[in-house]
């Protein structure tokens, strides 16, 4: 399968109705990549299977593409529903992000632990509160995980939940973030010091995994919100 | 009425489009657009999955019925088949007016 987006960008499908449609969708969605790249080519596949249902030869011609893009519903109207989906797609893998970052971490620490016998090691006050935070962050993300997947047959989703999952993340990524500087300044006074520096790099990888995933969340969350478009097709 | 024609198989987005349309005598006039988020909902929600299957020539994405889904689908049809019942028992003309006293 071709990716939609790499095939609207490079060839030359100007006045194709069909191509100028899903490019204008593709443009105004937001989302994990292969859930939209999944949606996009759905509604490319459906729109020739309509424009060749148009067409009286079976081969679409540009009055059967622009008819079928007629009946499809304007972009302006389909974009909030789609979107949605793409923004709880999103939340879902935010949540999923963050809950199997923090369990790796929490595992990698206490490993880090058990082998370095210093009781003494600064900052763990303050790496043990940060450590909170993420374990805070992680069960809103478990939560989040059964109330948009099997509960939401019995229960709504709450409309707010994309953006608290998201703030939630990045709370988790900043939280990283200081404990992997805080892991990498206080390393040299480690009994096992390319234990704690490994430990940084690690948790550092983990800052840097879940800030992106909820960026993309607090944008799909933003443009979740949005009015419709302002240029209808 | 997503879940309805799916019960008989696996069908991809267009197909079931056409298939509510028809079933409907056309009297449905579907956006055909508003089907592809409804599909989306309806996987997430576990009452469908979906995979690629080869149509023709092409690759389309199929949708099916999962179990949680053929249940729910019955419980909706009982649940509408009663209210369509009691409405059609309210609506229809009464063979014997009642005098009025």
């Amino acid at each position: 399968m071709t990716a939609v987006g790499t095939r609207v960008d490079s060839a030359d499908q100007a006045g194709d109705p069909i191509e100028d449609y899903v490019r204008v969708l593709s443009t105004a969605l937001r989302g994990p990549a292969q859930v939209k790249a999944r949606m996009i080519q759905e509604i490319h596949d459906g729109l020739t299977d309509a424009a060749a249902a148009h067409s009286p030869h079976g081969a679409p011609d540009h009055h059967a593409a622009s008819q079928a893009v007629r009946e499809f519903g304007t972009a302006d109207d389909l974009v909030p529903e789609l979107q949605r989906e793409l923004t709880l797609a999103q939340t879902r893998h935010t949540a999923r992000t963050v809950a199997v970052s923090v369990a790796a971490l929490v595992t990698c620490w206490l490993l880090m632990r058990v082998a370095d016998q210093n009781t003494d090691w600064p900052l763990r006050t303050l790496v043990g509160h940060l450590a909170g935070v993420m374990a805070a962050a992680a069960l809103l993300a478990a939560s989040t995980l059964a109330v948009t997947g099997p509960l939401a047959r019995r229960l709504p989703v709450p409309g707010r939940l994309p953006r608290v999952i998201a703030w939630a993340g990045t709370a988790c990524s900043v939280a990283m973030a200081a404990v992997a500087l805080t892991l990498a300044v206080t390393a040299a006074l480690a009994t096992n010091w390319p234990l704690a520096v490994l430990g940084a790099a690690i948790t550092a990888v983990s800052h840097v995994i879940v800030g992106a995933s909820a960026r993309a969340c607090r944008e799909c969350a933003r443009l979740d919100d949005r009015p419709a478009l302002a240029s209808s097709r | 009425m997503l879940l309805s024609v799916l019960e008989a198989g696996p069908l991809h987005g267009y197909a079931i489009i056409t298939a509510v349309q028809d079933r409907s005598g056309g009297a449905l006039e579907l956006r055909t657009g508003t089907i592809y988020p409804a599909l989306n909902r309806l996987e997430r929600l576990g009452l469908l999955r979906s995979s690629w299957q080869s149509v023709g020539e092409r690759r389309r994405r199929c949708y099916e019925l999962t179990e949680v889904g053929r249940r729910n689908l019955d419980t909706e049809r009982s649940a509408w088949q009663a209210f369509t019942h009691a409405i059609g028992s309210v609506l229809a003309p009464a063979t014997q007016p009642r005098p009025v006293s």
